[in-house]
């Protein structure tokens, strides 16, 4: 432990004491909520010497103090139709400023088999299943997930039963709005596809206001046998905060989980995606892109390991910062001895548009098995000015010409989304991209 | 500086005549590390007041320091205080019939020359009388250009000068643990100067040097190239060498100044332990080049296939504008070898370009890691790197990894890179086999296959014995 507490950690530390989360007097709960708060003391912030941290640096979080929670946000009217486009009407379970609104989310009408609530609600009525959520059972390193196991107080519990099809998406959105102060909060979900079943989620990120909360949210993902699910996240929270994710997802034998991401908002983001393609045959396929500008810095760290027999996973990020931006990405696979007949692919390009910019990526393969075919690649460079002239000598101005290259650099990564939502995405695209719009 | 022939010439032959070698082998210290031990080591190599104090800075800061842990080594930890800083090998056998019978059938494996062999297998320096002759026949040639090319204890003595303005200068006392313990310790190793404008007329290799066999386990290597001078130098040897340290912790620092060109070859085969895991070097290297003037270029090729551990990371700084580095590497780990390797290439200078080809081979239990760092610095205008990292696998329990480091600061950078992995496949074997191909033969067609891009930047013999020394290090990985 640090000798001196940074004002971070002791931040933190006084809303543990002073938090009275969910299920606060159920035994097991307690105990763990207070081991993980001194495995968070214990260990303080990560600095850059921890690989996983290298190129993230949190000085200049260390040195801020949060307000535990915002005491108004169950009141705070924020208009989540126009932050979140497309999801009026849809099955959706909205937190704002990391607490669960009642009124703005919609938990009926969902298939047969299909079970969505808060976490909060989840603890008060039977709290038993989610023993294993929230049991402290982490052997990692990992600060915030330690931070968050201790101080989550709201989440997602999304539960598909065996052989359901949960058609059409459900939708998680996690607002950020003016609390009249910096506040932090915490929020652990889990995600579980039952045997044979299949569900379609879309996650947002968004932000009202410009206040630089803090957030740190651990997902959980359970694909058994079979199961598949395709996930969206478009995160373009507001431009002061600080938003942490960590998403853990085992994939059992023939499971499939699709991954899009499309990381445009934030101060600091940070996205740690960790899959597991724990059963045989089990498939991981991410795409995912990342825009960066201003002082803005993102981090996405994808981390694939195969451990069961013939595992596919393949992944593909697109990077793009301009301004004094920093994009990181740190993509690694592990095949396991054992893993046999794994197929790993996982490719990073990266755009760097700007003097003050700067890209650091980090493609990694640790390989402890024979029968494997594995490949990664990883490039930066900038915008090919011969298609640039091209674009131009056919009229089109450098600036517009410019923003479209960017826009069909990106697109490759987004190519899989579904339609709908894909021009969701390009809208949220453009309104980031540099640039004239073309009429 | 003492760069007329004439003076060369007069301090290579003093060397000679003071029986040098003997005067190691007649005294060595207790083991243990402390500065009474680094003042008696400057003593005893009769170095310059600068040199010893130079030694103990490098010393005070080590102890500041601790074992790095990022590689993905697993060691034990070394005891430091448990290794006498200066000694010669002691229990020398006086003949070849006192050698290792097994060491003597790889020597027969690889063709090395009989002569050889008895220098290779440690035989007392004064049993082995012909490659002094062509040492010195080196040494005159080299002399008439200009070259100095000596021990680094020959140089401190006679070349103090130059070897105070560059030591130090690539990779600074206290760079890193190991080579803040080099800095302190370092038994001896080679010193290279090329004049301006000279073409080194032949391959500069540790065989020439005369009792380059025992330069220690803290082997410490400065070579210079002044504007426009070219080099090729050719470290170690693909036949096994005997020793009996444990731990080598070396620094080759290269220097190049404006359109230089240094390049530096190595072929590493100390013991790397029995089948089993047991014994074997622990070889931990810094290497770093210097391209400090405009259009240098500094490759590094290295065949790395000895040791029980291999922690090394050649590496250019691209100073000068439209400098290049280059780093092509093999890296072979059988039995229970770890090898942790790879490069660095900082852009600093405009218009400057790297290229790195890393070809890795695991069999057995052998761990087998890239590791590399290409890093654009904000005003390295137009620089572009290609970096090319294949690992092939041979069995179930071996590893294979890959960690690169990709930093731009500079969006006129161009900065690719691409790796994969895999086994030679079933189907490559059935044809070999289908052909009459014996498995082994056919293993080694294609290892040599794969490894040919690098091979092709060796220079021509050494290319050839690498290739026999990938062959007779596989013994045994199939089947």
């Amino acid at each position: 432990m640090n000798a001196v507490l940074s004002p971070f950690v002791q931040s933190m530390h006084a809303a543990a004491q002073a938090a009275r989360l969910p299920g606060s007097g159920i035994g097991w709960l307690d105990q763990a909520r207070a081991e993980a708060l001194r495995a968070f003391l214990g260990r303080g912030l990560p600095d850059t010497r921890n690989e996983l941290w290298k190129y993230t640096a949190l000085r200049t979080l260390e040195r801020r103090a949060f307000a535990p929670a915002d005491p108004d946000a169950a009141t705070r009217t924020l208009d989540i139709d126009a932050l979140a486009p497309g999801t009026r009407g849809a099955a959706r379970i909205v937190f704002v400023n990391g607490a669960f609104r009642a009124d703005l989310s919609r938990l009926d009408g969902l298939p047969g088999g299909v079970t969505l609530a808060p976490l909060s609600r989840e603890l008060a009525e039977r709290p038993e299943p989610l023993r294993f959520l929230l049991g402290s059972r982490q052997r990692d390193d990992d600060a915030f997930a330690w931070l968050n196991l201790a101080l989550a107080s709201d989440g997602v519990i999304l539960r598909v039963a065996p052989g359901v099809r949960a058609d059409p998406p459900v939708h998680v959105i996690h607002a950020g709005a003016d609390a009249g102060g910096e506040i932090a909060w915490h929020a652990r979900s889990l995600i579980e596809v039952g045997e044979g079943a299949r569900l379609d989620l879309v996650e947002h990120h968004v932000g009202g206001g410009a206040q630089g909360h803090f957030a740190d949210l651990v997902c959980e993902v359970m694909l058994h046998p079979r199961a598949g699910l395709d996930w969206t996240v478009l995160q373009h929270a507001a431009g002061a905060m600080t938003l942490l994710r960590r998403s853990d997802a085992q994939l059992h034998d023939d499971a499939r989980l699709t991954l899009h991401a499309l990381e445009l908002g934030g101060r600091l983001a940070r996205h740690e995606i960790r899959a597991t393609l724990a059963g045989d045959r089990a498939r991981f396929h991410g795409r995912g892109a990342f825009v960066l500008r201003d002082r803005q810095h993102g981090d996405t760290e994808l981390l694939v390991e195969h451990r069961g027999r013939d595992t596919v996973s393949d992944a593909m990020w697109r990077g793009v910062a301009d301004g004094r931006a920093r994009g990181v990405f740190h993509g690694s696979i592990t095949v396991a001895q054992g893993a046999d007949g794994a197929d790993a692919n996982l490719s990073n390009k990266n755009l760097l548009l700007s003097r003050s910019a700067e890209i650091d990526t980090r493609p990694v393969l640790e390989i402890h098995a024979d029968e494997v075919k594995a490949a990664h690649g990883a490039t930066v460079g900038q915008l090919d000015e011969n298609v640039l002239f091209y674009l131009r000598s056919r009229g089109i101005p450098e600036a517009a010409a410019r923003r479209m290259l960017v826009r069909a650099f990106c697109a490759e990564a987004l190519a899989g989304i579904e339609p709908r939502l894909r021009e969701r995405c390009d809208a949220l695209l453009a309104a980031v991209l540099p640039g004239e719009v073309l009429p | 500086m003492a760069t007329r022939p004439g003076e060369i010439e007069a301090a290579l032959s003093r060397r000679y005549a003071a029986g040098f070698v003997t005067d190691i082998e007649s005294d060595s210290l207790p083991p243990g590390l402390n500065e009474d031990a680094i003042r008696a080591l400057s003593a005893r190599k009769q170095e310059p007041a600068w040199m010893t104090e130079w030694r103990l800075a490098a010393y005070r800061h080590w102890l500041t320091m601790a074992p790095p842990r990022w590689a993905k080594l697993r060691l034990a930890p070394i005891d430091f205080q448990a290794i006498s800083y200066y000694s010669a090998p002691k229990n020398r056998p006086q003949s070849l019939d006192e050698v290792d019978p097994r060491l003597l059938e790889t020597y027969e494996k690889l063709g090395v020359p009989l002569h050889e062999r008895a220098r290779l297998a440690g035989v007392a320096v004064d049993a082995v009388f012909d490659s002094v002759s062509v040492a010195n026949t080196a040494r005159e040639e080299l002399a008439k250009v200009g070259v100095i090319f000596c021990s680094m204890s020959e140089a401190i003595r006679e070349h103090g000068e130059l070897v105070r303005q560059y030591l130090g200068s690539v990779v600074p006392r206290g760079d890193n643990f190991f080579a803040a313990l080099n800095s302190a310790v370092f038994s001896d190793g080679s010193f290279v100067f090329i004049p301006k404008g000279v073409r080194c007329p032949m391959e500069l290799s540790t065989y020439f040097r005369i009792n380059a066999g025992h330069t220690g386990q803290f082997e410490r290597t400065l070579i210079i190239a002044e504007e426009g001078a070219y080099v090729s130098y050719l470290e170690g040897c693909t036949a096994p060498m005997r020793d009996e340290n444990q731990l080598h912790a070396a620094v080759v620092e290269l220097v190049a100044l404006e359109r230089a060109h240094i390049k530096y070859s190595t072929v590493q085969n100390w013991y790397p332990g029995d089948e089993h895991g047991r014994g074997g070097i622990y070889n931990f290297v810094t290497k770093r080049g210097d391209c400090r003037g405009n259009d240098s270029r500094i490759s590094w090729t290295q065949v790395e296939t000895g040791s029980a551990i291999t922690w090394k990371y050649p590496s250019c700084i691209l100073r000068g504008d439209r400098s290049v580095g280059e780093f092509h590497s093999v890296a072979l780990t059988h039995h229970w070898q770890q090898a942790d390797t790879g490069t660095k290439m900082i852009h600093v200078g405009r218009d400057t370009k790297s290229k790195i080809v890393s070809k890795g081979i695991s069999a057995g239990h052998g761990q087998n890691s890239y590791r590399g760092l290409v890093k654009v610095e904000a005003g390295a205008e137009n620089a572009r790197n290609h970096t090319r990292c294949d690992s092939l696998l041979i069995g179930k329990h071996c590893g294979a990894h890959t960690f690169p480091y990709i930093e731009v600061k500079n969006p006129t950078a161009i900065v690719e890179h691409e790796a994969t992995t895999s086994r030679i496949s079933d189907d490559q074997m059935f044809y070999c086999r289908s052909r009459g191909i014996g498995e082994e033969d056919a293993v080694s067609m294609i290892v040599d296959g794969f490894c040919r891009q690098v091979f092709r930047e060796l220079p021509m013999e050494f290319a050839v014995e690498a290739k026999k020394l990938l062959e007779v290090s596989l013994e045994g990985a199939i089947g």
